[in-house]
């Protein structure tokens, strides 16, 4: 058990509780200390459905075998939907973009989540990631097109760049995401990276459309 | 007993009287966190709380500074454009207790050419650590700020980024007074170009004869033409460096012998140069 650095006043089970919520990313002595004290006043059985819902993600979640999503079988459910097309895959950074993707319903690929971004300094090589696993899919041959959707920064294009190195001789077709200004802002306030991006992927309007 | 009723002070403001700034109020003007403005190259990032960035910068005038900016990873955010790594940028920060909080942020350059080549970006992440390892935070070092700007700019558009990087360990070494002894023997002073077999021993931070080499250990071979692009490089400019011609064998030596040298001097292992070496391999 690690030591609390709060209040030797506070009861070692509380003081036990808010060193577990302070090891959360994001969340402050502070917010540990609150968050105690809410679950202090909570009902039991409440209490008792957190506990088990945190006990579930640890025992029924494992990574997907084909995407190494996270899941609660072998497959996840986008690798086990046969519905989903088989001629692209969208490689992304964490799980929580697929979610993310998932939730624009603008793609019905399958994915493959490389869980991290190469980064050099940090020590972070292309061994640490899913690309070993990323390659083993790149032999179907239903495969068309692989679209690079990790983060618009420079480790994220790095990786980009590296997978596209290795992807490329294989004569699949590889995009990334466009990227330029987020819907409702101002251009005004767009910093100039992005509006260079976002002018030299501008796109063509469709005639037909424009005379609707 | 009843107390004794002390007289009050004459009340401020009035009429008459001159109106002092109660000590509270100074004390409060003095401990309000100040704001300043700092110009750097992101050498590091990592994620932190909900959408923040936590950021090394280094500095010319206040070495590395590390600072937290706030909603950065979020799309709308007006500081996520230009936090990035190997972005020199100007930021207008307020000093908190633990970490300073970045309040406005303006990108002086982004290095464009980096984020095109695996290679440059691989070795731009590499001269960024070296840098980070020889900065220290509070302590200026506008020499060393300089070289990593210059360095980055050369590389955006440069013919052989290996080239720049090698130039960039010997300037690094120099700035720090780590250079290597390349003129003579750092153990007897005999010269070395008249002697074939020569060693490097970054323990005795230069090259050995033939003679000294016994009891001696992790020694690298020296070439003569390793040994002059070395020297070359102690005073050569960044287009020089990338010109001049070096036999592929020396060039792998220097490379060995520089990254030997800077690992002894920084007892560190440098990570990135794991990943630049893959990336230098032709496929």
């Amino acid at each position: 058990m690690t030591s609390s650095r709060f209040s030797p006043s506070e009861a070692p089970p509380v003081a036990r509780l808010i060193d577990a919520f302070h090891r959360l990313p994001g969340v402050g002595p502070k917010g540990a200390q609150r968050l105690t004290y809410y679950m202090i006043r909570m009902p039991r059985q409440e209490a008792e459905e957190l506990a088990q819902a945190i006990l579930d993600v640890k025992d029924r979640i494992v990574l997907c075998n084909n995407c190494a999503n996270i899941g609660e079988s072998e497959l996840c459910a986008v690798c086990s939907d046969l519905t989903r097309d088989n001629s692209r895959i969208c490689v992304v950074e964490e799980p929580l973009d697929v979610v993310a993707i998932e939730r624009t319903r603008a793609f019905r690929g399958r994915y493959h989540v490389l869980h991290g971004v190469i980064s050099p300094v940090n020590g972070v090589g292309p061994e640490q990631l899913k690309v070993r696993e990323l390659l083993e899919r790149l032999k179907d041959e239903r495969l068309q097109e692989v679209i690079l959707a990790t983060n618009p920064n420079l480790e994220g294009e790095a990786t980009g760049m590296y997978l596209q190195r290795l992807i490329a001789p294989l004569g699949i077709r590889v995009t990334r995401l466009a990227r330029g200004l987020p819907s409702g802002a101002d251009l005004e306030y767009a910093d100039n990276e992005t509006l260079a991006h976002a002018v030299e992927a501008r796109t063509q309007l469709d005639a037909a459309a424009a005379d609707r | 007993m009843q107390p004794q009723r002390t007289a009050r002070p004459p009340r401020q403001g009035q009429p008459g009287q001159p109106r002092e700034i109660p000590a509270a109020a100074s004390s409060y003007t003095r401990s309000r966190s100040p704001t300043y403005s700092a110009e750097g190259i992101v050498v590091r990032l990592r994620d932190i709380g909900e959408a923040d960035r936590l950021i090394w910068l280094i500095t010319p005038d206040r070495g590395i500074i590390r600072c937290v900016a706030k909603s950065a990873r979020k799309p709308t955010s007006r500081l996520g454009g230009h936090i990035d790594l190997l972005r020199h940028v100007t930021l207008s920060l307020r000093s908190g207790r633990t970490l300073d909080n970045v309040g406005q942020a303006e990108t002086v350059s982004s290095f464009r050419g980096l984020h095109t080549d695996l290679l440059k970006a691989s070795t731009g992440s590499y001269l960024a650590e070296l840098a980070e390892r020889f900065s220290v935070e509070g302590g200026a070092s506008p020499q060393l700020f300089g070289l990593l700007v210059s360095a980055l700019t050369h590389l955006e558009a440069s013919p052989r980024p290996q080239a720049l990087a090698r130039r960039f360990e010997m300037r690094l070494l120099d700035l720090s007074g780590f250079t290597p002894q390349l003129d003579m023997c750092v153990e007897c002073g005999q010269d070395l170009l008249k002697e074939e077999r020569l060693l490097f021993s970054a323990a005795r931070g230069g090259i050995l004869c033939p003679r000294c080499r016994s009891g001696q250990s992790a020694l690298l071979p020296a070439s003569a033409e390793a040994i002059k692009f070395m020297r070359f490089l102690r005073t050569a400019g960044w287009t020089r460096a990338e010109r001049i011609h070096v036999p592929e064998e020396a060039f792998h030596q220097t490379q060995r012998i520089l990254r030997n040298h800077l690992r002894y001097v920084l007892d560190h292992a440098i990570r990135s140069t794991a990943f630049l070496d893959e990336v230098a391999k032709p496929l």
